[in-house]
């Protein structure tokens, strides 16, 4: 590497690390806390029983409990563990960083002059949508087909404890003694000090944030190295600009080599101004979806393969909406 | 590797993160990298990892109840259970960080600033959302709203100048407009015979330094133009001209005077370790 582009991706390196390590960080302390404060089984509760309700509630999450793609997959991973549904967890994995409140803002603001209202809509519109629809088809699939072969064999062990075990009894969290049935998946001990739950919690945030950093790490480093090197492909994607098939996918590609956060990709979408409306929302909708540095984090949850065709997945629909709304619904712009 | 081993090396890890984001942020470095909405959010991210890496090496040797029954797990425990050798985690958060740190010049080199549009057109960098936020005038409103120098140039930002280019209501108003602005000096390499020309750009970073663009102006001179140091920060005036060059509007500011200048502000941070 030559000493220019050493410069060149050392800057775009750390500007991207320097602005996702803080939201990393805040997605590892919640996982932390979640992880041992938060009862085994607690958000099952929170949620309808019935799977669709539970898938649809998930999507909107993220309202309550904004948090970029970035923070995200750590709690994904916790909250999953602690007895989430697969299917609601990766719901509200895929639509958390579009449908917050955070990103709503940035999209409209970005967006003044650009029809912002209708972007903002659009934008967590169709993010919402396809998250549930990946929520709906995930939950019909084993765990095994989803999920790292650690995770979900943990999980699948889980499930098997809890069948073992008679629960005909009202389990009764409050109770001062100790008894002993562990296999069933409960927590069943005494509370520890709190200095001693507060060290643990911290621990397990230190771990977590470890796996994820060192995921985005390497995604960093190469989307550094596309973005310090993207231009050469510049007057190509010009020239797709004009094209209402090509201008989206191309968008989409460029989304997934950015790898931008979703609280900010708006203000770059926004400069975009080549490009159609519909293959700024596809830039919008995907990116936070899948990109390079996320392909990386994914894989902390989910197997290979499943990360394989859920990209696919997601660029052929959200594509395909993208188009369609472009066409049909916004055809004047 | 024992548990204490590896949670003290994971704490230095975070600490390390967490150093470089203090460092930067205090030495006014940061400024290079994040657009000012950032940069506070960045400090408390590497106030909160020296935090966390500073517990956790403190309380490493500690014993912790999770408070979670684990009695029927086998192995290690799982809220500390690794996805991959604590060496190699370590190495792939570490060694980028230092090269990065080692490499950087807190600026883009001259092949990437092109990359990022330093000899675009206007036209084709025009960005809506950067465009409306500068208000509608009228040049009386223009005179008064920018300060006059002692010889009657008008202060100018260097990005009023540019998205001014093509703009139908800004451009009349500003063309043959007495200017002052400042900027970074640099060669001119395009339409450029009689080496008569420079260009002067800033950086503008929506978010991050990844994600700026370069912003440029024309430097037109009767003559050579003066010896000063490329990459410099300089302060230029001269009258305004909007010219027609390969069927794309350029702003071209013809100098009447080109000074080496301090950086302003917001790029010195040498200059804000005073404060």
């Amino acid at each position: 590497m030559s000493p220019d582009s050493q410069q060149d991706f050392a800057l775009a390196f750390l500007s991207i690390l320097f602005e996702g390590a803080p939201f990393i960080l805040l997605g590892t302390l919640i996982s932390g806390f979640i992880d041992i404060y938060l009862p085994p089984g607690m958000m099952d509760r929170f949620l309808p029983k019935n799977k669709f309700l539970a898938v649809l509630m998930s999507g909107m999450l993220g309202a309550v409990f904004p948090v970029c793609e970035c923070a995200v997959v750590p709690v994904i991973r916790r909250l999953v563990k602690k007895g989430l549904p697969v299917s609601c967890g990766l719901t509200y994995m895929l639509a958390a960083p579009i449908v917050n409140p955070i990103t709503a803002l940035s999209t409209w603001k970005a967006f003044q002059g650009q029809g912002a209202g209708m972007m903002t809509c659009s934008r967590l519109l169709l993010g919402f949508l396809v998250a549930v629809a990946v929520g709906m088809i995930v939950s019909k699939l084993p765990l095994g087909a989803v999920l790292r072969p650690k995770l979900a064999e943990s999980l699948n062990n889980d499930a098997r404890e809890v069948g073992h075990h008679d629960h005909e009894h009202d389990h009764d969290h409050d109770h001062d003694h100790d008894h002993d049935h562990s296999c069933c998946g409960h927590d069943h001990r005494h509370a520890p000090a709190g200095g001693e739950r507060l060290v643990a919690a911290f621990r397990s945030a230190m771990k977590d944030f470890v796996d994820v950093a060192v995921y985005f790490s390497i995604g960093v480093t190469i989307t550094a190295l596309f973005n310090t090197g993207i231009a050469p492909g510049a007057q190509w994607l010009d020239s797709l600009a004009s094209n209402p098939t090509a201008a989206p996918v191309a968008l989409m590609v460029l989304a997934f080599i950015l790898s931008l956060c979703s609280t900010s990709d708006a203000f770059i979408a926004a400069t975009l101004d080549k490009f159609s409306w519909g293959a700024k929302l596809a830039f919008l909708t995907f990116g936070p979806m899948m990109d390079v540095k996320l392909i990386f984090l994914y894989q902390t949850v989910l197997r290979k393969r499943f990360i394989v065709l859920l990209a696919l997945g997601l660029f052929v629909s959200i594509g395909g909406i993208s188009i369609f709304w472009q066409h049909l619904i916004l055809g004047a712009k | 590797m024992n548990a204490t081993l590896r949670r003290s090396l994971f704490s230095l890890a975070l600490l390390a993160w967490g150093g470089v984001l203090l460092y930067f942020y205090s030495s006014g470095r940061m400024n290079q990298y994040l657009a000012p909405d950032f940069r506070m959010i960045a400090f408390a991210g590497g106030l909160g990892l020296a935090v966390l890496g500073l517990f956790n090496l403190l309380t490493a040797g500690q014993a912790a109840d999770c408070g979670h029954d684990h009695s029927g797990e086998e192995g290690a425990h799982d809220h500390e259970n690794d996805d991959m050798h604590p060496i190699t985690a370590l190495l792939l958060m570490l060694v980028p960080l230092g090269l990065a740190v080692a490499w950087t010049k807190d600026e883009y080199s001259a092949d990437a600033l092109s990359r990022k549009g330093l000899y675009a057109a206007p036209s084709a960098m025009n960005s809506p959302f950067l465009a409306s936020s500068i208000p509608a005038l009228t040049r009386e409103e223009i005179e008064k709203s920018h300060r006059k120098t002692a010889d009657g140039f008008l202060e100018f930002n260097l990005m009023e100048l540019f998205f001014s280019t093509g703009d139908r209501e800004m451009q009349p108003l500003i063309e043959g407009l007495k200017v002052q602005t400042e900027g970074r000096w640099i060669d001119e390499k395009v339409r450029n015979p009689n080496g008569s020309r420079k260009r002067l750009y800033r950086l503008f970073m929506t978010c991050c330094a990844a994600d700026s663009k370069a912003i440029p102006i024309i430097l037109e001179f009767d003559k050579q133009p003066p010896e000063l140091p490329d990459n410099g920060w300089v302060t230029v005036a001269g009258t305004m001209r909007f010219i027609m060059e390969d069927g794309e509007i350029q702003p071209v500011l013809v100098v009447d005077r080109a000074l080496a200048s301090e950086p302003p502000y917001e790029e010195n941070f040498m200059r804000q370790k005073g404060f």
